[in-house]
């Protein structure tokens, strides 16, 4: 198969998702949802905030909250009901107890600096409002209007600021009572004291928007009672409380909703227009109780401390749904949580023209199902990736870069260095062992000395398949090329009378059975019945056991590696992700060919707090720990004796593949395969052998160049090096060779590529 | 005019030569395509049979970032 580049000038786009499918899925991320004492609090003020910022010392920044949230903060934090304190999840650890808030505020607005200066320059409003009568709600409505700018005269019977205070809020100590004096004062609210409250002195007050206590109202109609929601008193034309008595947290909610009702009556609506979400609402968090720790509130005394109140605000877990962020190096690395990671990605596919910024992101997510399982509702990012590079591929949006090697990688295992036979003396065969194409790569000795012990242990025939079980096209989301692989193989398969295949990778295993190629089973559980090996060690001693994310859910396959490991005599200890919430090593989802530096990620982060001997069950694991620096080692090399050594190159990786097959048809099949020799050496510098590495140039790229080079004689020569250097182009790359030349052969300098083609004009 | 336009220009500078006709290479007009685009650039071109030779440093440089901008797009 041949893949031509797409053209930038091509307009296509197809939906994602349909908008219910996008909110379906948006609607299981809960990082965004309030804290339950924000939720529970009828002013929403988060008190999650709150307590951060007490807990760092900030009661200045907490004060400003309450100062935002309540007219008279004041009043608010010394009599506040706190139903936040009922909701705090402390409550439910054992010997727990909920976070003192109201205390703190009490101390935020004791030790906090209050805020100076007007803010924005206001204009007065042109409707103007009245409020009669002494009572909590009124005092906040009166704060709530004159917050607003509209011009507010407020009527009380009482004689004095200080009166009208003790009498709307009696429960105040001293200090605050003089504060909150001080505040009222400062407002600007024409206040009329000793006003004689009746109904004439309403009605002909004049005010556009008129607001009364309970008492008042009273007055003005015995009957008179304001709708539950809006506070409206439609018979009267008042805002007023209803009879329900709401304490103290009631009266500044219903002043907020009083306010909001205001401004919809000052512009000539229904007060119930457009009102949203208002009052305490249901949290869906998650949180994470497993590290909270129990213990009470610092008693309050005389009030807190600054201190006392950082530590009160320190025993808040601050409730946050991060399960998924923690396990996933790669929403770490975008720092985003999956609802706006999936809200961008479907804005990404829906860009005609232009930049599509979301491309690493999705071409980097390694699909491995981990968000799905440390996620409370089963995030699942791995579809919402693969479906956009589908969905790309499919519009012609995919670059073509980002995936070309990997699946010319795959079509290379399942052409040159493909090979399926039946075991010599046998037709159909019971069994076909199906080692997976980065076992060929990595540890060739392991799988050829495994299939010697599978045809000596088992009856009834054991055939070969080397070759890729498509996983990669999958990944790369081209699914012409998977079904091609799947067919191929089905074919093979056919041909050997469909035997049970034994894998030795997670992935390839669960890909196969997936595509219902055939009854699966691991390498280890053929192992586990037979025993191991004479050549198998019995004491391996201290190792990490790392889980593949290829065998997250296949708890069969995890208890029969454990058990295999243990027979090794391995201690095993395990990673603080193991089992089926186990991360990526890197490999899975092509994340390394589109993002280096996330795949990296992936890898420190599987590797964190492990030490020793990392063992695996999956050759990418192995491949990327060990080039990470770790001791690492697959199950197959232990059990066969037959460690691999460092990690192979790209190129040596190829031809690890080919030489495990002409091996095998060497030993097993008496077939010479070897081809004919080039006639002539091609040699590499030790840093070309790097560079060509890092710029994923393969040996056999050179081998082109130089042969077409000794074909047609293009070539040029670089006077200030004395090199000489030639070209060619191979599909959609133009490969570049720095050479010498001499009698024998040619020595590489340097090589280097591009995929734009050039031309004279 | 625009179509005069070069991107970036090499000057060979007479530091190459082409083996196959034994010239030296001069300075002279291609372009780079990828993707549907066109960038005309001055390159070292052999005179006679027209190899245009793209260096390292741009292989690697300009061509490779510019590339990495168009496959986004």
């Amino acid at each position: 198969m041949d893949f031509t580049e797409r053209s930038t000038r091509v307009y296509r786009t197809k939906q994602l998702y349909t908008k219910e499918e996008l909110a379906a899925r948006e609607s299981l991320c809960v990082h965004e949802q309030p804290a339950f004492c924000a939720a529970a609090c009828p002013l929403r003020l988060d008190a999650r905030e709150l307590a951060g910022h007490a807990a760092a010392g900030e009661l200045t920044a907490a004060r400003a909250m309450l100062e935002r949230a309540a007219p008279f903060p004041g009043i608010l934090a010394a009599g506040c009901e706190a139903p936040c304190r009922a909701a705090c999840r402390l409550n439910e650890v054992p010997g727990g107890q909920a976070v003192d808030i109201p205390a703190i505020e009490r101390a935020a607005m004791r030790h906090g600096t209050a805020r100076t200066g007007k803010g924005l320059l206001k204009f007065k409003k042109k409707k103007t409002a009245a409020v009669f009568g002494a009572e909590l709600f009124t005092l906040a409505v009166a704060g709530e209007l004159a917050g607003k700018s509209y011009p507010t005269k407020f009527y009380v019977s009482e004689g004095s600021a200080e009166e009208l205070i003790d009498k709307c809020a009696p429960f105040l100590p001293a200090d605050i009572r003089a504060a909150e004096t001080g505040r009222l004062g400062a407002m600007d609210i024409k206040l009329k004291f000793g006003s004689e409250l009746t109904a004439e002195l309403v009605r002909g007050s004049g005010a556009d928007i008129v607001c009364v206590s309970r008492e008042v109202l009273a007055l003005l109609g015995p009957a008179a009672e304001p709708d539950p929601v809006t506070l409206y008193c439609g018979e009267q034309g008042v805002l007023a409380r209803t009879g329900e008595e709401g304490g103290v947290i009631g009266a500044f909610y219903d002043a907020r909703r009083a306010g909001v009702s205001a401004d919809r009556l000052a512009q000539g609506m229904a007060p119930d227009t457009m009102r949203g979400e208002e009052g305490p609402v249901e949290s869906r968090l998650y949180t994470d109780l497993s590290e909270a720790r129990p213990g009470g509130s610092v008693p309050e005394g005389e009030g807190y401390t600054p201190e006392q109140a950082a530590a009160e605000a320190g025993r808040c877990i601050q409730c946050r749904c991060e399960e998924c962020v923690k396990g996933c190096a790669w929403l770490r690395h975008y720092d985003k949580f999956p609802r706006i990671m999936t809200r961008e990605i479907y804005n990404n596919v829906g860009i005609i023209m232009g930049d599509h910024m979301m491309n690493g992101a999705i071409n980097s997510c390694a699909l491995c199902g981990q968000c799905t399982v440390t996620c409370p509702n089963g995030y699942d990012m791995a579809e919402i990736c693969l479906s956009a590079r589908r969905n790309m591929v499919a519009t012609g949006k995919m670059s073509l870069a980002v995936h070309e090697f990997a699946l010319y990688d795959q079509i290379f295992s399942n052409t040159e260095a493909f090979l399926c036979r039946a075991e010599p003396g046998y037709e159909n065969c019971k069994y076909v062992f199906f080692p997976g194409c980065q076992a060929g790569a990595i540890a060739p000795e392991a799988v050829h000395r495994a299939y010697a012990d599978l045809r000596a242990r088992l009856e009834g025939g054991v055939g070969i398949l080397l070759g890729c079980c498509g996983l990669i096209s999958h990944w790369a989301g081209r699914e012409e090329l998977f079904d091609e692989t799947c067919a191929q193989l089905r074919a093979e398969l056919d041909k050997l009378g469909n035997p049970t295949i034994i894998t030795a990778c997670p992935s390839c295993m669960k890909t196969l059975r997936e595509a219902g190629l055939g009854e699966c089973a691991g390498i280890w559980d053929v192992l586990l019945e037979l025993g191991l090996p004479d050549c198998a060690p019995r004491a391996v001693g201290e190792a990490v056991l790392h889980d593949a994310c290829g065998a997250r859910g296949d708890a069969e396959t995890q208890a029969a590696i454990r058990k295999l490991v243990s027979e090794l005599g391995c201690e095993l200890s395990e990673p603080e992700y193991t089992g089926d919430r186990s991360p990526c090593c890197g490999y899975g989802g092509l994340a390394g060919y589109a993002k280096p530096e996330v795949a990296a990620d992936y890898t420190k982060a599987a590797l964190e707090g492990c030490e020793g001997l990392q063992l695996t069950y999956c050759m990418g694991c192995r491949d990327r720990y060990a080039r990470q620096g770790a001791e690492s080692a697959h199950i197959l090399e232990l059990i066969y004796a037959s460690p691999a050594g460092d990690p192979p190159g790209i190129s040596e990786k190829r031809k690890n593949r080919l030489t495990l097959k002409q091996r095998l048809l060497r030993d097993i099949w008496k077939e010479d395969t070897h081809m004919a020799p080039r006639g002539y050496k091609i040699e590499y510098t030790p840093e070309v052998k790097e560079l060509m590495e890092q710029r994923m140039v393969l040996e056999s790229d050179i081998e082109t160049v130089m042969q077409a080079y000794r074909e047609g004689g293009e070539a040029i020569y670089e006077a200030d090096t004395g090199l000489r250097i030639s070209r060619y182009r191979l599909g959609n790359v133009t490969f570049w060779v720095k050479f010498t030349e001499d009698a024998e052969g040619y020595v590489i300098h340097s090589a280097y590529s591009h995929r734009m083609t050039v031309e004279t004009r | 005019m625009a179509e005069d336009k070069s991107y970036y220009v090499v000057d060979p500078g007479g530091r190459y030569r082409c083996l196959k006709c034994d010239v030296p290479l001069v300075k002279a007009n291609a372009v780079f395509g990828y993707l549907d685009n066109a960038f005309p650039v001055e390159l070292p071109v052999c005179p006679k049979c027209g190899f245009v030779f793209v260096p390292e440093e741009l292989a690697m440089g300009k061509v490779l970032s510019v590339e990495k901008v168009l496959e986004d797009k």
